[in-house]
């Protein structure tokens, strides 16, 4: 079969390692899948059977595109190249310490919609 | 509550009444305030009229969750300006507990290399602490893993100890102020801007404490003050980042390697690149998962003081399964690691063990390292080379020396043009060209560069978002200095930094902190009120560092960033100079 044309480089970090199948080292998982092009992040997640509510802190190119309880990710369309970094839920970003950082598109229009412009350490209605 | 003198000329020691302006005050807010009271602001740190202040905070050693921090203040040798370095140790709880508000360190023996200890006790019959002093005579010049046995074996088991290293004997500007944590390890330190230097410069090694027979901590309004703890507790048992098997229990603050890597903040091979290839294997998961396989067992992190609801201290296990060292923080674990290009757990935690043993920073030193490999002295990435650099700090050879002057001092002794610091103190893991907002925090600080001077605590500072956006240059300026202002207040409470996660998150979290201060004092605080009384400190330590000759000039990032694009998103520091100085400017 020939490869598809959209290879994403993929960091799994903690828990989420397992999804990685044989690529999980030690805490992490690093795999170079191929998906369609035009695929989303949604595509991606299900290509990996990651339900999406098991993830927390993403990247998509170093970029913050989701927290727990804020995921306006789902419908990015990745890139051939790109780098996305899945963590578990027990990881944590403080508001402080993110401050300026850069967010993706959707990200910084789902904070903008935030409570208090999103300025919270978490964001999980739980 | 008293403040205790100890006056290390000759080696006596009085007790005064809490004046009516200190009442209200505690931790942070007192050190500072005293040090802008009565250190003169151009001293010399390590010279007879510097002063070394000590106060846990407001609530410390009643039953309030997380909250055994002791504060320490002075003139900084490493800022030259003034300085306040907190930790969680016991040592705070029975400072309270015998009703000591402050201890003031002050005066300096004319002897030359002589060290004494100061042994507090309760006295029953006058109903208030003495001190006794003795030689520290055979506990100098040696690894402090090995003296603090020995000084447990001489005061007993019942003690908490304070006191300082060998890099505090040798003068160093990056020596912190050692504490004993719950396994009566070296571990818990004050470790920001040398204030072991000045602690060794008044002639004193330790400081042991022995609360037995105190009374408790006075509490004005007991129910006010339980109805606080218990808001505070419910949201430190429910936020996931500081409840039990969340975040920071079970990663420790090492979970921020990964996630800073991601965002390409990681500062790595001394602030060359945000984003480092080995960081996978150092950071909390991998601690979390080494630990697992050389234990076989999960291992959860522990608290580094009693009474702490978050625990968050790790361990680092060898190969062979019995313990390396406590406590790998995200700081040290990014300082000697991503910084210095070393992806080796065992070295890291090797390099953190010495750093407990000789009584250094760790921040100071990984950048310190991260230059000198700069400079060619030994690779980046090489860890038993940087190890040895250590031992020279430790052993106080030349090389070691320019080490401990700090990351500015061997700058300068290499004729390194990248150096990582703001008056003088180096950052902390957060590069400001990725992430920055914290760089407007790390320029305008009255401490140096760091990462503990503006915490997102206050209901208050989320109005902010309202009249300016937040992510706009104007509004990071302005919500820089609300963070910091709160902070302030928090530093002053006796609670450790990290409540400040589930108090924003948890309004009643934030009302039971007021009310724990509240019950305590007497006082009437709102929540409102955080902020104002944190910037009255604020403006404290701003009016001393502008007596001591720093103004806002000096609160400006390093030059290099700001022409440096840093890999992976190419950033360059463009927050301009109008908005740094908007933030004390508009204090």
């Amino acid at each position: 079969m020939e490869p598809m044309p959209t290879r994403i480089d993929v960091w799994l970090y903690g828990t989420l390692k397992h999804y990685g199948g044989e690529a999980a080292e030690g805490s992490f998982a690093n795999l170079q899948p191929y998906l369609p092009d035009g695929s989303t992040l949604a595509v991606l997640l299900a290509y990996l059977k990651i339900p999406t509510e098991a993830r927390g802190i993403s990247f998509i190119n170093g970029q913050l595109s989701a927290m727990p309880g804020l995921q306006p990710d789902l419908g990015h369309i990745l890139r051939d190249g790109d780098r996305v970094a899945l963590f578990d839920l027990r990881s944590m970003w403080p508001f402080q310490y993110r401050h300026g950082a850069r967010m993706t598109e959707e990200m910084t229009q789902a904070m903008g919609n935030e409570k208090d412009s999103g300025l919270h350490h978490t964001y999980s209605k739980k | 509550m008293w403040i205790l003198r100890l006056n290390m000329t000759d080696r006596t020691y009085r007790l005064e009444e809490v004046p009516a302006a200190y009442k209200n005050l505690g931790g942070r807010g007192l050190t500072s305030t005293m040090v802008h009271d009565e250190v003169p602001p151009l001293c010399h740190p390590l010279g007879a009229n510097n002063k070394l202040v000590f106060a846990p905070g407001i609530v410390t050693g009643t039953a309030a969750s997380t909250s055994a921090r002791i504060s320490v203040g002075g003139k900084s040798p490493l800022t030259g300006g003034i300085k306040e370095s907190n930790a969680g140790s016991s040592w705070a709880q029975y400072l309270a507990m015998m009703q000591i508000k402050a201890m003031v360190v002050e005066g300096q023996p004319r002897e030359k290399g002589k060290y004494w200890i100061a042994h507090l006790t309760w006295d029953a019959g006058a109903g208030k602490p003495k001190v006794e002093f003795s030689p520290a005579d055979g506990y100098t010049a040696r690894d402090l893993y090995e003296v603090f046995p020995n000084v447990y074996d001489r005061f007993g088991e019942g003690i908490a100890i304070a006191g300082c290293g060998v890099a505090g004997e040798y003068g160093y500007a990056n020596s912190g102020i050692v504490y004993n944590d719950l396994a009566k390890r070296p571990s818990r330190y004050s470790g920001r801007g040398g204030l072991g230097a000045v602690l060794a410069s008044k002639g004193l090694k330790f400081i042991v404490a022995n609360r037995k027979g105190a009374p408790a901590v006075p509490i004005v309004d007991k129910g006010l003050f339980d109805q606080g703890k218990k808001k505070l507790d419910d949201a430190l048992r429910t936020h996931a980042v500081t409840k039990p098997k969340g975040g920071l229990n079970t990663y420790g603050t090492a979970v921020l390697i990964n996630i800073m890597n991601e965002a390409g903040g990681l500062p790595t091979r001394n602030f060359s690149s945000g984003r480092f290839e080995g960081a996978a294997k150092t950071g909390g998961e991998a601690i979390f998962e080494g630990n697992k396989a050389r234990t076989n067992k999960e291992v959860y992190n522990h608290a580094c003081s009693p009474g702490c609801i978050i625990q968050c201290s790790n361990t680092w296990y060898r190969p062979d399964g019995k313990e390396h060292t406590s406590c790998v923080e995200y700081e040290s674990d990014w300082a000697l690691g991503a910084n210095c290009g070393i992806d080796g757990l065992d070295d890291i935690a090797e390099m953190v063990r010495l750093c407990n043993a000789y009584g250094l920073d760790t921040i100071e030193t990984g950048t310190a390292l991260a230059v000198a490999m700069e400079a060619g002295v030994i690779p980046f990435g090489d860890g038993k080379k940087a190890i040895g650099l250590v031992h020279e700090m430790g052993k106080g050879t030349p090389m070691g020396r320019v080490l401990g002057g700090g990351t500015e001092f061997t700058g300068k002794a290499y004729g390194i043009a990248r150096v990582p610091t703001v008056k003088g103190q180096s950052m902390p893991a957060y590069e400001p060209r990725a992430v920055k907002g914290i760089g407007i925090t790390y320029a305008t600080s009255t401490m140096g560069a760091d990462h503990t001077a503006g915490y997102t605590i206050a209901p208050e500072i989320l109005s902010v978002g309202g009249k300016a956006d937040p992510f706009s240059t104007e509004g990071k300026a302005a919500l820089s200095r609300g963070f910091q202002a709160t902070t302030a207040f928090i530093d002053s409470t006796g609670h450790c930094l990290f409540i400040a996660f589930p108090i924003l998150d948890i309004a009643s979290g934030f009302e039971g902190m007021m009310e724990e201060c509240n019950g305590v004092l007497g006082t009437n605080w709102k929540s409102e009120d955080a902020a104002k009384l944190g910037a009255e400190i604020l403006r404290k330590e701003r009016a001393f560092n502008e007596a001591a000759g720093l103004s806002k000039e000096h609160d400006r990032i390093p030059e290099f960033m700001k022409y440096e694009p840093l890999p992976p998103h190419n950033q360059v520091y463009d927050v301009p100079e109008s908005a740094l100085d908007s933030v004390y400017g508009e204090l």
